[in-house]
């Protein structure tokens, strides 16, 4: 199968400290590719490089085997590249429907004109609907987001990604600040997004069960360096990815 | 979703109806040409709205673009370089005109961000307001142009102030429902998204550049437009209305009814006009209050009188959902 | 052009370039020290101006007692200053607000000046005069220098150095400005936030202040003033925002570009200094001096 997203020997120097060097792995479409390591070792800065909002100092992007190197980040992501944040970024001042609105618009890519005559895009509410079963949210539409705990948020950040129609979804940790019962959401919005709609997850998340019961393939970063890849058994008793958790941990 | 009138907006357009019955009714004269121009400053404060409010991004243009709209009109209609349009085609090539212009500069100026592109505002309203105030063969130099025709609607001539008032309120009630519009389609969504976080709008396909372009595009025609309307209702355009301190006012103006809210502009227009004509006996202390008045209101309601009604709004909710959570026990 | 046209002009924009330095600093102070853009800024030079010339005509002190008084009344106006358009505003949810903030005061100090001191220009003598109460001049090889300007050039270089030193030099300034940009370590060292930030205003007042009543015999003391500081605004934008040494060295620029256009160009002078800003903002926004831009990503 051909990958989704491809990155070829991605290099970044931030002022001398090295955030990525020479990473190279690819995604497949319906699969979700955790991406570990321990703090610091380049994660972020590498979701960053894929969507556009740093450059890397070497090395391609690839999305569906297109060079997307230059392009710039509003239009990676219309080409398919969605993301969540580690801490989720909603418009505080706007109620939630408006914020999830935001997704839709992306996934419609109808332009301002065509949406302010009022043309008729997919059906939101439906598929919102849909997605939010799975969540196990419900609300009033049209509270402030403000009022949101912090779990629903991160929940509902994957929603709005999930209704931009994205080829790859880049998920910042997940998991974290979420109780068990919404981790499950989480990991049944994942779920469906990859095996169901075909989108490749690419996932940061620092709970390792989560990892290893969602993801299939593995690469794991230390110091921007990958040090290993393989599937979850694999990576779970790899001396290397061992060594590099206990040297971090040590460090905390 | 089928939105339904909620009884707010079944007030609200109550006392529209009201206002537009009543006012042409009891004023005339210098008092409606008062209201007039509230009417049409509130246009110009419908595009500090899009910038300002949705967009969060601080101009100071408008004046530069209301001159512009004004002295285009004044040149058009007046004979001065041997053009004589209709009024009313030229009315309608005012904001089409300068939509271009102000895409042409926006295009540069919205290169800067944040206090930059403030900055690079200021600096665009010196500069046309030094050629508004110098430059005589368009733009009459200091003495301004005059005899500007009035508006002539298939035959018809604006002459009285209160005829004025219907062509505006109509006007005003068609910008404030585009505008609503666009609050509620993606541009909106869009803006509001680059005012919250740029980064994070990238990331979700909004091209941060070229909608802040759209949005100063709109506020630079409605400026425009708003500018050649008033040209015609006052038959002068002279370079004093478009100096720095009129440019801060309109800010005023649209911070003052709640920048990001379409009702409350109309109502902070009102106010910033009609206000100190109300409070006239008080002369010489009224800029020293209405100065007062804008510390006020940005310590204890920064979201402005929109803002103030949306707090009291939420407070009467979360009393009433207590004291049925309460019966409920 | 005529050299003694050429020296006089060049003195004129020196110091008017020192003048606007002194706004521009102040504004640089403040952003720096709360993250205000002073909209107000001209109108402190403008009320300073009424102020000292006021002690001057309408109470007839003498300079060595008008200086103390003058710096009681500077600490006055810094302090209500900053608990009225700051203080109230620095956990403000709309960023504008604190803006549109220093706008009203911009009106207040305006109408209060008019209210205070009447409508019409009022004009102070120049502090070195001659015989016949004419501005004094001085003569360098023949070249005729009017005192005033030589003064205000002398007068504004030492404050603006003196607070230079304070704030980079010092360990007092040093502490200031930590403190302001972060008041939770500043009240473990024990220095509370809203002494410095006093602080940082007051001396804001007093450079707006000095540079007023400075321009006061040149300008004559009137409630429109307050606009030159759209000049300190494009000093700071040419020099580079929150950069001080930049400020100084635009504003000179700003001073002398628009003396020289005036001779050119009289009423297009605003033009030339403004699209000398917006060229700078398109071409090096970072302006002469500073650094990157900082990245928000």
């Amino acid at each position: 199968m051909k990958p989704i997203l491809r990155l070829d020997g991605i290099c970044k120097n931030f002022g001398g400290v090295v955030a990525a060097k020479d990473v190279t792995f690819s995604v497949l479409p319906g699969e979700v590719h955790g991406l570990i390591g321990p703090n610091g070792a380049g994660k972020s800065t590498l979701m960053n490089i894929i969507s556009g909002i740093y450059t890397a100092d070497k090395g391609s992007v690839f999305l569906d085997e297109k060079d997307i190197t230059q392009v710039p980040p509003y239009t990676r992501a219309r080409m398919g590249i969605g993301r969540t944040f580690q801490v989720p970024r909603f418009l505080q001042r706007s109620n939630i429907r408006d914020n999830l609105l935001l997704g839709t618009d992306l996934g419609n890519q109808m332009g301002y004109l065509n949406s302010f005559l009022r043309k008729k895009g997919t059906d939101f509410d439906a598929e919102l609907q849909e997605l939010l079963e799975i969540a196990k949210i419900s609300f009033d539409w049209s509270n402030d987001i403000s009022g949101l705990p912090f779990g629903k948020l991160k929940l509902l950040e994957i929603v709005r990604s999930m209704l931009g129609h994205p080829r790859v979804m880049l998920v910042d940790e997940p998991a974290a600040g979420l109780n068990n019962k919404e981790i499950e959401y989480a990991m049944d919005l994942l779920h469906l997004a990859s095996k169901k709609r075909g989108i490749g997850v690419l996932l940061i998340e620092h709970s390792m069960d989560m990892i290893m019961d969602i993801c299939e393939d593995i690469v794991v970063l230390n110091f921007g360096e990958v040090i290993a890849t393989g599937g979850p058994e694999a990576i779970a008793s790899n001396q290397l990815v061992i060594e590099a958790y206990l040297g971090g941990e040590q460090d905390d | 979703m089928k939105r339904k009138f909620s009884p707010e907006a079944i007030v609200l357009v109550s006392l529209l109806v009201l206002f537009i019955i009543i006012t042409p009714r009891v004023l005339s004269g210098y008092s409606m040409n008062v209201v007039n121009i509230a009417l049409m400053f509130a246009i110009v404060a419908y595009g500090i709205s899009v910038m300002l409010g949705m967009g969060g991004q601080l101009t100071f243009a408008a004046v530069s673009f209301m001159g512009g709209g004004a002295y285009f009109m004044a040149n058009m209609c007046t004979d001065r370089l041997g053009i004589n349009m209709p009024t009313l085609p030229a009315l309608l090539l005012t904001p089409v005109v300068f939509a271009g212009i102000a895409f042409v500069i926006g295009l540069l100026l919205l290169k800067l961000s944040g206090t930059y592109f403030t900055f690079s505002t200021i600096a665009l309203v010196q500069v046309t307001y030094a050629f508004y105030n110098n430059y005589k063969p368009l733009f009459g130099g200091a003495d301004g142009i005059s005899g500007i025709p009035t508006l002539n609607l298939f035959g018809y001539k604006f002459t009285s102030y209160n005829t004025w008032f219907y062509v505006l309120i109509f006007l005003v009630i068609i910008v404030a429902v585009i505008v609503e519009l666009i609050r509620d389609s993606q541009l909106g969504r869009s803006l509001a998204a680059i005012r919250d976080n740029e980064t994070a709008a990238l990331t979700m396909g909004i091209n941060v550049y070229m909608t802040k372009v759209i949005a100063f595009t709109i506020a630079g025609a409605l400026a425009a437009f708003g500018g050649a309307l008033w040209c015609m209702h006052g038959r002068f355009v002279g370079s004093d209305m478009f100096n720095y301190l009129n440019a801060a006012q309109f800010i005023i103006m649209a911070m003052l009814g709640g920048v990001n809210n379409t009702v409350g502009i109309f109502v902070g227009a009102l106010l910033v006009k009609v206000l100190p004509e109300i409070l006239r006996s008080l002369q010489s202390y009224m800029q020293l209050i209405w100065g007062f008045f804008i510390i006020l209101l940005m310590v204890f309601m920064p979201t402005g009188l929109a803002g103030l009604y949306e707090q009291i709004k939420a407070n009467i909710k979360h009393k009433l959902q207590k004291k049925r959570e309460g019966a409920g026990q | 052009m005529d050299f003694r046209l050429f020296c006089t002009l060049a003195l004129n924009g020196i110091a008017m370039g020192v003048v606007y330095a002194m706004l521009a600093m102040g504004l640089i102070l403040l952003i720096r020290a709360v993250g205000v853009m002073n909209f107000a800024q001209g109108d402190l030079l403008m009320f300073g101006a009424y102020v000292t010339s006021s002690l001057i005509l309408d109470f007839e002190l003498p300079l060595y007692l008008m200086i103390p008084v003058s710096f009681i009344c500077f600490v006055v106006i810094g302090l209500v200053f900053m608990f009225t358009i700051y203080w109230p505003l620095r956990k403000a949810s709309y960023p504008a607000a604190t803006i549109i903030a220093t706008m009203g005061a911009s009106i207040i100090l305006k109408e209060l000046a008019t209210l205070i001191w009447g409508a019409l220009p009022r004009s102070l003598p120049p502090i070195i005069t001659d015989a016949n109460g004419k501005p004094g001049i001085l003569y360098i090889g023949g070249i005729p220098l009017q005192w005033q300007y030589v003064l205000t050039i002398i007068v504004g270089a030492i404050l603006i150095f003196l607070i230079h030193m304070l704030f980079e030099k010092l360990y007092v300034g040093k502490m200031m400005q930590a403190a302001c940009q972060d008041s939770y370590a500043a009240n473990l060292m024990g220095v509370p936030a809203i002494a410095t930030i006093s602080a940082t205003y007051i001396i804001v007042v007093c450079l707006a202040s000095v540079g007023g009543f400075m321009i006061a015999p040149i300008y004559m003391v009137r409630n429109t003033l307050g606009t030159l500081q759209l000049r300190a605004f494009a000093g700071v934008v040419i020099g580079g925002f929150g950069n001080i040494k930049g400020a100084i060295i635009g504003s000179l620029i700003v001073g002398l570009v628009e003396v020289f256009s005036t001779v050119f160009l009289s009423g297009y002078k605003d033009v030339t200094v403004f699209m000398l800003i917006i060229l700078f903002l398109l071409i090096r926004p970072q302006g002469l001096f500073g650094g990157k831009i900082a990245d928000k990503a």
